[in-house]
């Protein structure tokens, strides 16, 4: 039944005429471009008639395409003469050169890479400020309530202790549990053949409390909260939760922000002190498997060997990580514009970001006390 | 416009006959019957709860009716399975309330959407048709690159006009087009979408609950009461039915108007 279109250019008495023919329709599109783009060359002055008598069908886009076609020979639509369109079809015609002449007049608004570079550095410039003010609103909360415990918003802020921390203690504790297993079992395998086994205690007990418990804990919970933060305020943002807050006369940095804050600066020490206590565990079971050393041994060496000022070491890291990733995660979650992508967008580059983040704090830790003493 | 239409278009654009839909435990729809010919512009009215947006849910194929056919451009909807189906989908347009845009994707994107899946056209002709769809619509150029989340209502309702139009269809349906905009942008939108059903040639049905788009816009009202179809006509000749319900509704806008020369008198 779809007759393909065509299309003839004859010479009549007063000028060229067009004929067209078949069905004009969408699914034809590519075939009238090309149609149009082989047409001999059309002198604009001798004008052109287009006689729509043998047209089947047509439909608007093929309309455009056809106005289109005609312009790229130097023919502007208002120059053709039409014959043998029904009135309906004169209408359509009427309606698309009306389109078509508003686009012309507002102009191509393609843009040069001179143009798109400076976009990008629009873009990445204002991320940067509204990182600054956010910054900004969140020390101007918390500067706020800062010597007003009771304006801490205490049941939201231990809604999220429970979240962060409590919920949080299973899964640190078997990390931690597991990964000090390992690696006093890989440990033990090297100081065996020395014959100094009781030296794992000291490996063991150094790493666990130096780095591993304090990274592997934000690890997690930067994974865990932190994704949680940002699509919980996302969502907010996205329903206009936020806005309400404000018009309500509170401070969504104060009640959404400085809660889960607080919390998660509160929350990670403990965490990480109980990732030590599960990691250092997991060490003295796989020593007492492999190594035969007892658990009153393990402890009595730990007592010897790790200084106070390790564990220290290991707990103060744990407030900047933490900081790191719950403004990173409540930043993002601001920054949510109002649709469902960029929930999920936001709340990638939060975890993302705040790894990064955490590694980058930890170097940094390890510069700034290169020189402690062993 | 009917005088040069070939013998194939009198098919009537839409034809529901003896539906009946049990919803929630009673009968919403009880026997519902109207025919719409090719380019005419409907309204279906009817108050709260008396299922006009389920009529309209079963006539784009989303919701089953319990009894009844629903002839869609010549086909039957609910017999048809699979490619059928689609193809004929890819044959009329759907205006939802909300707009029902993809929130991810540019107005633009929205527009090629349909062009993109139902279509091997490069994409060059794809940008072509899709800025004729916005421009038709009623929307500037400029509006092609934003988000949804961007537009204002009456702009939202365009862009989503303009997906709806993409694919260029036969039949249009509309769920309350002109609702939560103001006045003058419902009046506008009216005016649009006559302008796109005269010259294109479409067949529009829409539910509205708005008293001038009646009088500015439509050929046709379909009253819904009570399951049936009460009252069929032209505006005029349907504002001046004697039925309690209708007399409420027409009589519903206060103050003293006059629609276009055609009084009505709800006292």
């Amino acid at each position: 039944m779809a007759d393909t279109p065509q299309l003839r250019l004859e010479r009549g008495e007063d000028g060229p005429v067009l004929y067209l023919g078949g069905d004009w329709r969408l699914p034809f599109l590519l075939d009238i471009r090309t149609a149009l783009a082989f047409l001999p060359s059309l002198e604009a002055d001798a004008g052109l008639v287009v006689d729509g008598s043998g047209l089947a069908d047509l439909d608007s886009a093929a309309a455009r395409v056809l106005m289109s076609g005609l312009l790229d020979h130097g023919l502007a639509w208002e120059q053709v003469r039409v014959a043998g369109f029904s009135t309906q079809r004169q209408a359509l015609l009427a309606l698309v050169a009306e389109c078509l002449a508003a686009e012309a007049q507002e102009g191509g608004g393609t843009q040069s890479w001179l143009g798109r570079l400076g976009g990008s550095a629009v873009v990445v410039l204002n991320g940067a400020r509204s990182w600054l003010a956010f910054l900004g609103q969140t020390g101007e909360a918390l500067g706020r309530v800062a010597f007003r415990p009771w304006a801490w918003r205490p049941r939201e802020l231990f809604g999220q202790l429970e979240n962060v921390g409590l919920e949080a203690l299973a899964i640190v504790g078997l990390m931690t549990f597991l990964v000090g297993g390992v690696f006093a079992h890989l440990l033990g395998i090297q100081i065996e053949k020395y014959g100094a086994n009781i030296f794992i205690v000291d490996g063991v007990a150094l790493a666990m409390a130096r780095e591993l418990a304090p990274l592997l804990t934000a690890i997690l919970v930067a994974g865990r909260s932190g994704a949680a933060f940002t699509a919980q305020i996302g969502a907010m943002k996205v329903t206009e939760e936020i806005d309400a807050i404000s018009t309500l006369g509170l401070s969504p940095y104060q009640v959404l922000v400085l809660p889960r804050l607080i919390a998660i600066v509160i929350a990670m020490p403990l965490l990480t002190f109980f990732g030590d206590l599960l990691g250092l565990l997991g060490a003295a079971v796989i020593a007492a498997q492999q190594l035969d050393i007892t658990f009153y041994t393990f402890f009595t060496r730990l007592r010897e060997v790790l200084p106070l000022d390790s564990v220290l070491y290991g707990l103060y890291k744990a407030p900047a990580f933490a900081a790191a990733i719950a403004l990173i995660a409540c930043r993002n979650g601001m920054a949510v514009s109002r649709d469902a992508r960029s929930v999920g967008d936001f709340t990638t580059t939060t975890v993302v970001q705040s790894l990064v983040a955490v590694i980058l704090i930890n170097a940094a830790f390890a510069l700034g006390s290169a020189d402690y003493g062993l | 416009m009917s005088g040069n239409v070939p013998p194939a278009h009198e098919v009537p654009a839409l034809a529901v006959r003896g539906l009946r839909t049990r919803l929630g435990g009673r009968w919403l729809h009880d026997g519902v019957d109207f025919t719409l010919r090719r380019g005419e512009v409907a309204a279906l009215i009817g108050g709260s709860g008396t299922g006009k947006t389920v009529l309209l849910r079963e006539c784009i194929g989303l919701h089953q009716p319990t009894e009844g056919q629903v002839q869609v451009l010549g086909e039957d909807l609910w017999q048809l399975r699979g490619p059928a189906l689609n193809l004929l989908r890819q044959r009329f347009g759907v205006l939802f309330q909300e707009g029902a845009l993809f929130s991810s994707l540019t107005v633009a994107q929205n527009v090629e959407a349909p062009l993109t899946e139902h279509t091997s056209l490069p994409r060059f002709l794809r940008d072509e048709v899709a800025r004729l769809r916005i421009r038709m619509a009623g929307l500037p150029a400029d509006a092609g690159d934003k988000r949804p989340a961007e537009l204002s209502g009456g702009m939202k309702k365009r862009a989503a006009l303009a997906r709806a139009l993409a694919l260029e269809p036969e039949l249009l349906f509309l769920d309350e087009p002109t609702s939560g905009l103001d006045p003058i942008s419902a009046r506008a939108f009216d005016r649009l979408l006559r302008t796109l059903c005269d010259s294109l040639g479409m067949t529009a049905l829409l539910t509205t609950h708005d008293l001038d788009t009646l009088w500015g816009l439509v050929d046709r009202v379909i009253v819904l009461h009570g399951g049936r179809v009460i009252a069929d006509g032209p505006v005029a000749e349907v504002a001046r039915v004697d039925h309690e319900w209708i007399r409420a509704y027409f009589s519903s806008h206060s103050g003293a108007r006059n629609h276009g020369g055609a009084t009505h008198d709800g006292t």
